[in-house]
């Protein structure tokens, strides 16, 4: 790696200063398992000058549940996620989306605020030294539109210069389907509002704010979620795609549904429609086929990634009847 | 590299002064009740029981700490991404990548390196002759690393979960069967002699 000056920030409030005085030169590090990668590989055309450790704040890796909420510190490892024995049985597709994120040991040094605020995968972008100098680093063209695009968006271009490029957290949609407020150092934002297309940025985070917590609200009486990640290999991997629910039922019908699919999209990919159709249904084998095919109704795959619609389709059904086993 | 950072830089607030005598009267003004900014980049660390005090660059990982400074060599780098687990260190109590840490963020730290476990005399390295679970050997000191951690917190691990456990690490030569009997027969060895 080339050098770089390094911070250790002991509050939220000198990191906040660090990251307004060196703006978009300096990055934040939390687990590092992302910008070090990108910094190991220069894929950006501006390196680092300074990086921001947040590791030393104190009280930001606590999980704890109170006030009818679970409240995570932006520190708090994936590992300990996964383990969790609340969020286990409470807000299960959050610690089955932690346990299935990349490896065990990634697990013990990734974050859940890290994870969120993560950058994309696509190989273009990720290419070393800044060889395809894409929409998304403020360069020309999309690469992945005519060239190897198979995992890439199926769901359309961003809104602001096509780039095809997915959002890879397996978090990202459990959060969404619980619907989690991710709160930042200055503000509180739904998960859902909290992603964002822009030149070398996934977020709607400004230069100078960090993640301090994620809360997710208790889920409603009768409810019970589930995630469900497809990947080449069990550990390590990227989702091709993954898929978070969460269904409240009353009575044996469905009252409300959120479902989001992840690694389809540009940003977490909300499948309203496949909602619509689930609420008010009974679970069963043909009301989660129905939701599963409104899910990808809208698809408009690429040349070379129609096979991941099939794969949203199944894992849409497949979760939905997750949900239902509890 | 910017000027700036050939300059005193504040480890506080990242302001830059000309001389040291300029920031230590910046740190005293607006950082009142912290310690006037010491060498940058000393770290302590215990590295198998034993106490280190190195001077590190930011842009130092772990790795290459140990590895190329400290010249502990059985910890082997090769994807230096954090995909491959071969460079699998027990830090805290916690197995993780340190191809993916940066050195100076090590601080007070306790490492455990596949060295550390040698000389310990630990059963899981008779297993691992024992049952070959090896070919070319370059994967094996981040196995036996992983193995460690989980025998660590879990002394009768199931097939499964030394699989859970090691699912992180790769072995191009694919010894993958053979790792669950050695770990096995190193828990077993280590119930029956009461072995830490």
């Amino acid at each position: 790696m080339k050098e770089f000056k390094h911070f250790n920030a002991y509050s939220v409030d000198e990191a906040v200063a660090l990251m307004g005085r060196y703006g978009e030169r300096a990055a934040v590090i939390a687990g590092g398992t992302d910008i070090l990668g990108k910094m190991k590989d220069s894929i950006l055309p501006a390196y680092p000058e300074a990086l921001i450790n947040i590791k030393t704040i104190d009280g930001l890796s606590e999980i704890k549940e109170s006030g009818g909420m679970l409240k995570m510190g932006a520190l708090a490892l994936l590992a300990d996620i996964a383990d969790n024995a609340v969020i286990k049985s409470k807000y299960a597709a959050l610690a089955q989306a932690a346990g299935r994120t990349a490896s065990p040991h990634l697990r013990n040094m990734g974050t859940i605020g890290g994870n969120i605020c993560q950058d994309i995968r696509c190989w273009y972008y990720r290419n070393q030294n800044n060889r395809f100098s894409c929409l998304r680093k403020k360069g020309g063209r999309c690469y992945a539109i005519k060239g190897d695009n198979r995992y890439h968006s199926i769901f359309g271009g961003s809104v602001s210069g096509g780039c095809f490029a997915v959002h890879p957290s397996d978090t990202a949609p459990a959060l969404v389907a619980l619907d989690a407020k991710i709160v930042t150092s200055s503000r509180t934002i739904d998960a859902e509002k909290f992603f964002e297309v822009k030149p070398v940025k996934t977020t709607v985070l400004k230069a100078d704010e960090i993640v301090t917590g994620i809360q997710v609200p208790e889920p409603p009486a009768g409810s019970s979620s589930a995630f469900l990640k497809f990947a080449l290999r069990k550990s390590i991997d990227f989702p091709i795609v993954n898929c978070a629910v969460m269904l409240t039922r009353k009575d044996g019908k469905v009252t409300a549904a959120r479902i989001c699919l992840n690694a389809v999209h540009v940003i977490p990919y909300r499948a309203i429609k496949a909602e619509q159709v689930i609420i008010g249904r009974v679970l069963d084998e043909a009301a989660a086929e129905e939701a599963g095919a409104a899910a990808v109704a809208e698809a408009k795959p690429l040349e070379h990634n129609k096979y991941m619609v099939a794969v949203a389709r199944t894992l849409v059904k497949r979760a939905i009847l997750a949900c239902a086993e509890k | 590299m910017s000027k700036e950072t050939k300059n005193y830089v504040c480890p506080y607030c990242g302001e830059s002064h000309d001389t040291q005598d300029g920031l230590k009267s910046h740190v005293f003004k607006s950082h009142k009740g912290r310690g006037l900014p010491t060498a940058e980049g000393r770290i302590k660390l215990m590295i198998n029981k034993a106490e280190h005090s190195f001077l590190v660059e930011p842009s130092w990982t772990l790795y290459y700490l140990i590895h190329d400074i400290l010249g502990l060599t059985g910890s082997k780098q090769f994807c230096d991404r954090g995909a491959c687990s071969s460079c699998t260190m027990i830090v805290d109590g916690k197995p993780v990548l340190s191809c993916m840490m940066l050195a100076i963020e090590c601080d007070g730290k306790t490492v455990e390196t596949v060295e550390g476990i040698a000389a310990d005399g630990h059963p899981l390295i008779e297993a691992y002759v024992n049952n070959h679970a090896m070919q070319c050997g370059y994967c094996t000191p981040g196995f036996v690393v992983a193995s460690k951690a989980l025998l660590d917190r879990n002394q009768d691990p199931t097939e499964e979960e030394i699989v859970e456990a090691l699912a992180g690490n790769l072995c191009r030569c694919s010894t993958y069967p053979q790792h669950p009997i050695a770990v096995r027969e190193a828990a077993e060895k280590m119930k029956a002699g009461g072995v830490k």
